[in-house]
């Protein structure tokens, strides 16, 4: 095993820091307390969320519905031992929105930006194009990581079936503005002479009548049409996702992957930190939030022979406390329950992650192990507990 | 386990009435766990039943016991008898497109082009599309005079795609003017919208976030797509973790002198933790059955997980445990 890294150390000289997880794992809640953990270290950071706990947000004193980041007042950061040289902003993707707002910005002119709109196809697919969406989400995060008010911009990765999408979408996006079989269905006679083109016009073609054959005439018009429109911003969108891409993959980000404590879910982030890797990722740390843990030290659990010595014991004590009267037996017996259920869930926990987090540690990442809290986490004090669980015993590297 | 709703339980019609059952849900809600526990219940009761996965892994097989090679897109009978199998879109389309144009080496030719893959990759829409088709043809299927399967459950993708995998059909409908996939979106359209054939089967958490978005889903599905409704199955409900006489029971812990192994402190702490997810879960079970109208189904938190049939049974009875009565 390798000494344990600290997170702070792993985290703090980055511009990005992105948490990534299947669904449900906690993730939003984890980049704020990333976010506040920095920003009590004297960083002036940005969290970008998806889709934030309504209370979370409250807590915060932040609507987070604007296009702009919103600051958390000062008061608040005073009250949460943020210094002065510290910041925290938060701000919600809005990404239905952000793609119309590309079209915007990188249509040649107004008349190009309205065929864009008006195309029976833009439509229907904006919202699914080639992991368009998430896309929009990366582009948010280069532009708020430019800006000189933020050191750090945590990003709450967008949700997905396939969590990893939004790393591929620029690819994609540049993929198919620069796929020859688009470009042959926007200058059907262009580039004639060679043989490999002319072969592959005849392929193409292939492709064109089958596809025509099954979805009647005008589809791939209107595609093309779609397509078109969008040649003449695909320079100024290339260059954008290029500058995306160099960004997420570069050495500023660090990527935090969060598990769930559920066999699925762990099945699903070793998955997820395999793909990372392969990407090329710069994977830091993994955190296995919501852990049944044992409130203080791992307890002395009863053998099947002391079981009925304990249950007496449980029973005279209760009888001794509330009276004759009091069922003493009843309550010994859900007492022993509770804690044989209480063991169960933690040992199923540990087991569950265990895999997961031996997997980290190997190949020397930062591991934490977050407990699960008794409520939702949607206030200050609960977000400040899990700061401090996640940047345990590092507070010296500030 | 189940409780008393606000819906009589005798209004809702059985789940195992329909041919086509569609479990959605946010991620990380348990909609596999739900989807094969339907499938096992629904074998146990002599249905022919097919399970379809459609996300890139592969879990309901094992789920159900199943520890060979993976079943895919051929699929394969699962110990307890329904059937599995794994939705690839890319055969599900071949497949379609041999069927539609009947010229099987040009299909093949075309769909291995390496550019034609990647407008595929591109393109919005068709992974959902060609997946509903296959599952339309799978429920047409017949077999010896009778329909091959007459249950089938899909894993559908979790919300936000969830949406907009059951939105398809309408949607090519409306952006496609003529020509046959048209037409067949339109018989998938009807399948989806059938309330006789087709229920939409939402999972949630009983969590703030997951409770929320449950809510915006069922107002959106009712809205967009109208598909048909009646329950909501809320998973991974914290039980009660004291008798109902002894409600107090981590303060009267808290309140022992002494206790044998850990101390009181620990004691009241573990029932305290407990009793608080409990009182969560039915807070929002309760704002999930208020916010949506739907019936709420509950079933158990497993303290030690979800891991093979044995505990997909126990999810299973839950699950039916309405309609048996």
């Amino acid at each position: 095993m390798s000494v344990p890294k600290g997170a702070s150390e792993a985290l703090l000289s980055r511009r990005v820091i992105a948490c990534v997880g299947a669904g449900g794992v906690g993730k939003t809640t984890l980049a704020a307390a990333i976010g506040l953990g920095a920003a009590r270290r004297g960083r002036r950071v940005l969290v970008l969320t998806i889709d934030p706990a309504r209370r979370l947000a409250d807590a915060l004193g932040v609507s987070l519905l604007g296009p702009e980041p919103c600051a958390i007042s000062r008061s608040l950061l005073d009250r949460l031992g943020v210094p002065p040289n510290g910041a925290l902003f938060a701000m919600m993707l809005d990404m239905k929105r952000t793609f119309d707002e590309l079209v915007a910005r990188f249509a040649a002119d107004p008349a190009a930006r309205e065929r864009i709109f008006a195309n029976r196809i833009y439509q229907h697919v904006s919202d699914a194009l080639a992991g368009s969406a998430e896309y929009s989400a990366m582009e948010k995060v280069h532009e708020m990581s430019l800006r000189p008010e933020f050191d750090l911009v945590v990003l709450d990765t967008p949700p997905s079936a396939h969590a990893l999408d939004f790393l591929e979408a620029p690819e994609r996006l540049i993929g198919l503005l620069d796929s020859r079989l688009v470009q042959l269905l926007l200058h059907p006679a262009g580039g004639v002479g060679r043989l490999g083109l002319r072969l592959f016009q005849r392929s193409a073609h292939q492709a064109f009548a089958l596809i025509e054959r099954i979805t009647g005439f005008g589809f791939l018009e209107d595609v093309s049409e779609f397509l078109l429109a969008f040649e003449g911003m695909s320079v100024g969108f290339r260059r954008r996702a290029e500058g995306v891409r160099q960004l997420l993959f570069g050495p500023d980000t660090a990527f935090v992957l969060a598990a769930g404590a559920s066999f699925e879910s762990v099945a699903q982030s070793r998955d997820l930190l395999t793909r990372l890797e392969a990407h090329g990722a710069n994977v830091v740390g993994v955190v296995a939030n919501r852990i049944r843990s044992w409130p203080d030290a791992t307890p002395t659990l009863p053998t099947a022979d002391e079981r009925e010595a304990w249950l007496d014991q449980l029973a005279g004590a209760f009888a001794l406390e509330n009276g004759e009267s009091f069922p003493a037996r009843l309550a010994a017996d859900a007492a022993l329950a509770v804690l044989d259920g209480y063991a169960a869930a933690v040992a199923r926990d540990r087991e569950a992650t265990a895999p997961l987090l031996a997997e980290a540690e190997r190949r020397g990442y930062f591991v934490r192990r977050i407990p699960e809290l008794p409520r939702d986490v949607h206030d200050l004090a609960g977000l400040a507990g899990i700061e401090q669980r996640f940047f345990a015993n590092d507070q010296e590297l500030t | 386990m189940l409780e008393a709703n606000a819906n009589p339980a005798g209004a809702l019609r059985p789940l195992l009435d329909r041919r086509l059952v569609v479990v959605t849900g946010k991620g990380g809600t348990g909609k596999t766990t739900v989807a094969a526990a339907l499938a096992l219940a629904a074998a146990g009761r002599g249905r022919r039943v097919l399970v379809v996965e459609t996300g890139r892994d592969e879990n309901v097989p094992r789920l159900l016991g199943h520890f060979g090679e993976p079943v895919g897109h051929a699929g394969a009978r699962m110990p307890g008898g329904p059937w599995a199998m794994r939705m690839d879109p890319y055969q599900a389309l071949a497949e379609y497109l041999k069927l539609q144009l009947g010229v099987p080496a040009l299909i093949t030719r075309v769909l291995h082009q390496q550019s034609f893959r990647g407008l595929l990759d591109a393109a919005p829409g068709w992974r959902e599309l060609v997946t509903l088709g296959k599952v339309w043809h799978l429920e047409q299927a017949r077999e010896e005079g009778r329909a091959r399967f007459d249950f089938l459950v899909v894993d559908a993708p979790a919300t936000g795609h969830g949406l907009t995998f059951l939105d398809v059909p309408r949607v090519v409908v409306s952006a496609i003017r003529s020509g046959p996939l048209r037409r067949h979106a339109r018989w998938v359209e009807e399948l989806v919208r059938d309330p006789e054939r087709t229920l939409l089967l939402p999972v949630a958490l009983a969590e703030e976030l997951p409770a929320r978005e449950t809510a915006e889903l069922v107002a959106r599905l009712r809205d967009q797509v109208g598909v048909s409704l009646d329950r909501v199955i809320v998973n991974a409900m914290q039980p009660a973790p004291f008798p109902a006489a002894l409600p107090d029971l981590d303060r009267r812990l808290a309140a022992l002198r002494e206790t044998p192994g850990p101390p009181p402190s620990t004691w009241a702490a573990c029932a305290a933790h407990l009793a608080s997810r409990h009182a969560l879960n039915r807070h929002f079970t309760d704002e999930i059955g208020e916010d949506t109208g739907l019936h709420v189904v509950e079933l158990p938190l497993l303290a030690g997980g979800v891991r093979g049939p044995a505990d997909l049974a126990t999810l299973a009875t839950a699950l039916l445990a309405e309609e048996s009565a």
